[in-house]
């Protein structure tokens, strides 16, 4: 490696000429200058609302697949904020944005090299305040990925400590003589590296990463480090931002002799995260990136008797195939065993669940119990393997089968936790296996029937990935603005779904209690939110039936604890007949489903 | 009190009527109270002598009656309706508060089970009726069993789920409390699974999957059951190996073993005689019964669940459950509580596995796509049975000669019931007898 006056500049690799950034500036004792929240101008406040994370739809969207308001041919902040009606109109209520930072991209945005500045293909941090002012306007949040654990080797502070071991960032990495330090963590990406340790010939030292080389871990040892994290966190709530998807979690510390995975200090730290957004930043919230089982996810959202001291909410990773798996399989009981080894959380706490994403379960998070019966379930069959190995949309995994489409976002709708949708989703877009793993499900944001599908107006050649143009999943058949003129669309199904739910705080806060009966394709549940006449809650007793065979099902549910009652369908508020003493019959058709009201009124109300 | 010999013609028309009345074919005559008791609330428990049989019938009388408890009356008397209590939800209520008191009323004992503290006022709820007894159900906490046809001395369905409940497995219902008078168990409370399914209902909706699709195999199609069954067998073997820890082993004498096979041949001369279909079988299942003789090693016996079928398990949401140890349901008792092979049980689910594959293809005239279809799950799914009880104890398939002697024994007696029963499904063991024949 060759010594050049340009390699010597902390901010060398960024790209960030031009715009404010780390590193722009070095004070005289060697610290990197950053750029401050103050210098920017702030979003307006969201609508207060305590613990509204429990009751959001949240929408996964990809910055760069969604509009591209610069027609460069990838998609921008800007672009984005233009399409905010849109998202209104659906009814998210909280966006979540994959890293929008400065960043090589060698690992998608992950890496991060700069954690005050924006990508610049994405825009400015400017932009990233007026997307949040105008989110904000609309009654919707936006949160982010913060990742913790580890920088881009680009990052100012790398290169700092890699040629001044003795300067103020010569710490801030964890550095070593050896490879032989804490032999007993795993190598998590273990297709691309072969230790956690790699040589640095600038500093002559081995540097520890988890992941990928190209990101070392940062020294949570030196308490400067952990300063420094939680003031890159009031950066971004200065401005507005509604929360963090805090990433890779678990493996913020490390200790010889244990697998450097869930260590106390770990939790120590997120108590302290938490602790700056609860004094400074009340209503934000943190989401914990822990791809674990829910009985070790659940120490990530801290002491119960404090109502969650950690992260406000989790995501529940099995639950997704465990549904993919109980609809191929026509039986509940994937979905129904998952749910009752889930424990249960503190009274703030939220789960996170999803159908898509772009990250998926692995099955090497998994229990061995769990992973035997995957692999029993799974492994035989080449189908549901497909379904959590490779990368696809909802759409094409359900054969564009609009009944199971409409079941799957049922449950996802009703199950406990809050529902993240996936961009494109709601319109039933497909996937491109063409483009490989990580892209396949990452295309351009079907708009309409125009060129590049309505997302951008550049030359098409220019676009990052190419739009979808099969004859089933293209854009000239599937897009926004034709779904937006047929009321019988997915997507104003999805919409009205999304109404319902929001007039039902049962689906967000309400306890769930399996309602067992003797059809195994059946599953059926209650989500009841008691009566808190102290704090204004009404009661809301809702009862969500689901037919997981293909097949029309009866089913005789034993809901004599309610008699009297009257069941009202929530999409078409017609009424059933009341609940009686002996269990209540309802016949479904195939992949069908009901959301009942229980209601007291037992009189249906004349027309005024 | 109410006094059954004073209901009259009333009580043995309603006797003869019920599930659970077991001398259907010769009525009832005479009826005669072996005992009565005020539990209180209005709920009188009652031992009954029909002819000479002894029956638990627990009686509530009211002058007016509501709608929900017409079909339980029995007889008026005065002014009074007298009927069953075991439908009354308010009167089985009190059952679950004398349970949770401990109480002692005249010889009658309710008591739990040590260490176990009852939730009261739970709602009680009558469930479908079955063979032998009423179950009712508290909240979703509990099931109560009431023996309508209660046997002296220890009762084998209370004593096994003990000895299991001792042994730690996680595949029973768990034992609560006992109702019983002196040697009568009269009633037994355990734990109620409220999102638990039977097996036979998890089985058929896979076979219906897969007589769908036509062209798919069993192991392609999105209902395979192979996961599950492996995980039943190695429930079943669990259970068992449970048995043989808390109740012993020992070793079935060559003699028994004659006697055993005697059986096999009493119980096909008996098919025989009936279900002429069955002779152009016969050397086939004589000379397997035989080969069991010749069989060199001991043969290990214990106690086993000795009715296990499809219907007999549950599927809960932790998994597989086995229920109602009581036995054979016909058999006496000394055969009931006689030890023996556990292949026994095996053999039974085994055959049930065929029958859940074939019972909805009707006659002769069936599909032959759909009848290897239906062949396909049954092999695939009794091979993945078979595996599962291998990785928990001995493997079955080891033990081929006396596993195909007790299979087919187990289908000569369906051959028979079906014939008595249920013609329309005496095609499923004469098929199966007859697939074991082929080369």
């Amino acid at each position: 490696m060759t010594e050049s006056p340009e390699t010597t500049r902390p901010d060398a690799s960024l790209g960030l000429d031009g715009v404010p950034h780390t590193g722009e500036t070095m004070t005289s004792d060697g610290h990197l200058v950053e750029p401050q929240a103050g210098e920017f101008r702030h979003a307006r406040s969201a609508p207060k609302s305590a613990q509204w994370y429990k009751t959001a739809v949240f929408y996964e969207v990809l910055v760069r697949a969604f509009n591209d308001f610069t027609n460069d041919g990838t998609g921008d902040l800007r672009g984005l904020a233009d399409k905010l009606d849109y998202l209104q109109w659906l009814g998210v209520d909280c966006l979540w944005l994959p890293p929008f930072y400065a960043s090589p991209l060698r690992d998608g945005g992950y890496d991060i090299s700069d954690f005050r500045a924006v990508l610049p293909e994405f825009g400015t941090v400017e932009d990233f305040v007026h997307l949040l002012d105008q989110a904000h306007q609309r009654g919707i949040r936006v949160i982010t990925d913060l990742v913790l654990n580890h920088t881009s080797d680009a990052h100012p502070w790398f290169q700092e400590s890699r040629q001044h071991p003795d300067g103020p960032y010569g710490d801030y990495y964890v550095w070593a003589d050896t490879d032989e330090g804490y032999p007993d963590a795993r190598i998590i990406f273990v297709d691309t590296e072969a230790s956690n340790w790699t040589y640095d010939p600038v500093r002559g030292q081995f540097y520890w990463h988890r992941f990928f080389s190209h990101q070392p871990d940062l020294n949570y040892e030196n308490p400067e480090v952990g300063d420094a994290m939680i003031d890159v966190l009031r950066f971004w709530l200065d401005l507005g931002i509604d929360g963090f998807r805090l990433d890779a979690v678990p493996y913020l510390y490390e200790e010889e002799g244990t697998n450097c995975e869930n260590l106390p200090r770990t939790h120590e730290f997120l108590k302290r995260c938490r602790k700056v957004v609860d004094d400074e930043f009340p209503d934000r919230v943190l989401l914990a990136e822990a791809n674990q089982w829910p009985s070790d996810v659940v120490a990530y959202f801290g002491d119960p008797n404090t109502g969650g001291d950690e992260c406000h909410m989790a995501f529940h990773f099995p639950l997704m195939p465990r549904i993919f798996m109980a609809v191929r399989r026509e039986s509940r009981f994937p979905i129904s065993e998952i749910l009752a080894q889930t424990p249960p959380i503190p009274s703030g706490a939220q789960w996170g669940i999803f159908l898509r994403n772009h990250d998926e379960l692995t099955l090497e998070m998994v229990t061995d119990d769990e992973r035997d019966y995957m692999y029993a379930e799974y492994a035989k069959d080449p189908r549901m393997k497909a379904n959590i190995g490779i990368r696809r949309r909802l759409a094409p995994l359900l054969d564009n089968d609009a009944n199971q489409m409409e079941l799957f976002t049922a449950l996802l709708l009703s199950l406990p936790g809050s529902p993240v949708l996936y961009y494109g989703d709601e319109i039933g877009m497909g996937d491109n296996i063409w483009l490989g793993d990580r892209d396949a499900v990452r295309t351009p944001m079907q708009w309409s029937p125009d060129r590049n599908a309505g997302f951008s107006r550049c030359d098409p050649g220019r676009i990052y990935l190419p739009v979808i143009a099969d004859p089933v999943y293209g854009y000239q058949a599937v897009n926004v603005e034709a779904q937006l003129n047929n009321s019988s669309s997915l997507l104003h199904w999805t919409r009205r779904m999304l109404q319902v739910r929001r007039e039902h705080p049962a689906f967000g806060l309400g306890e769930f209690v399996e309602l067992g009966s003797s059809n195994p394709s059946v599953l059926a549940y209650l989500r009841h939110l008691s009566a808190d006449p102290e704090h204004d809650v009404v009661e809301d007793l809702v009862i969500c039936v689901n037919n997981l065979s293909r097949f029309p099902q009866p089913v005789e549910l034993n809901l004599s604890e309610h008699e009297g009652r009257v069941p009202v369908e929530l999409t078409g508020g017609v009424r059933f007949p009341p609940i009686g003493e002996w269990p209540y019959l309802l016949t479904l058709p195939g992949h069908g489903f009901y959301w009942f009201q229980l209601t007291t009124d037992v009189e249906e109300g004349e027309a005024p | 009190m109410i006094r059954p010999e004073d209901l009259g013609e009333g009580l043995l028309t309603w006797l003869v009527e019920q599930r659970w009345f077991r001398a259907k074919a010769r009525g009832a005559t005479t009826v005669g109270t072996r005992g009565a008791t005020a539990l209180g609330h209005g709920l009188q428990h009652t031992m009954i002598e029909v002819d000479s049989d002894l029956y638990q019938l627990p009686l509530g009388a009211r002058r007016d009656i509501p709608d929900h408890l017409t079909p339980a009356v029995i007889t008026r008397l005065g002014d009074e309706s007298v009927y069953d209590a075991t439908q009354d939800t308010e009167l089985m209520a009190h059952l679950l508060t004398l349970l949770a008191d401990g109480a002692t009323v005249d010889g009658l004992s309710f008591r739990t089970e040590p260490g176990v503290t009852l939730e009261r006022d739970l709602r009680a709820r009558p469930i479908g009726v079955e063979q032998s007894n009423t179950s009712i159900v508290y909240g979703a906490r509990y099931i109560l069993k009431l023996y309508r046809q209660p046997d002296p001395g220890p009762n084998r369905d209370v004593e096994l789920h003990r000895a299991l409940r001792s042994a730690g497995t996680p595949h029973i219902a768990a034992p609560l409390g006992v109702i019983s008078e002196g040697d009568l168990v009269l009633g037994f409370l355990q734990e109620f699974l409220p999102n638990a399914v039977e097996g036979w209902a998890t089985a058929t909706a896979s076979v219906r999957d897969l007589l769908a699709e036509g062209d798919l195999h069993a192991d392609e199609v999105g209902g395979d059951f192979a996961g599950e069954a492996h995980r039943l067998g190695a429930a079943v073997a669990d259970v068992h190996a449970a048995l043989a820890t808390e109740t012993g082993t020992s070793a079935a004498s060559p003699d028994e073993v004659d006697a055993e096979v005697d059986a096999m041949h009493a119980r096909l001369d008996a098919a025989l005689s009936e279900v002429p279909e069955l002779a152009a079988r016969e050397r086939l299942l004589r000379s397997a019964f035989d080969a069991v003789r010749e069989l060199r090693e001991p043969l290990t016996v214990q106690q086993v669940h000795g009715d296990l079928h499809l219907g007999q398990v549950l599927r809960s949401n932790e998994g597989w459950v086995l229920i109602d140890f009581e036995g054979e349901p016909a058999a006496p008792l000394e055969r009931r509580r006689a030890p023996r092979s556990p292949l026994r049980d095996v053999a039974a689910m085994l055959r049930s596995f065929d029958y859940a594959a074939f019972h909805l293809l009707g006659g002769e005239d069936t599909d032959r796509q759909l009848m290897a279809r239906a062949e396909e799950w049954s092999d695939r799914n009794r091979a993945a049975f078979s595996a599962g009880y291998a990785e928990v104890a001995g493997d079955p398939t080891e033990q081929d000669t006396l596993l195909r002697a007790l299979e087919l024994d187990k289908a000569v007696y369906e051959v028979r019931y079906e014939h008595h029963n249920r013609p329309d499904w005496l095609p499923i063991p004469l098929a199966a007898i007859q697939r074991w024949s082929m080369p």
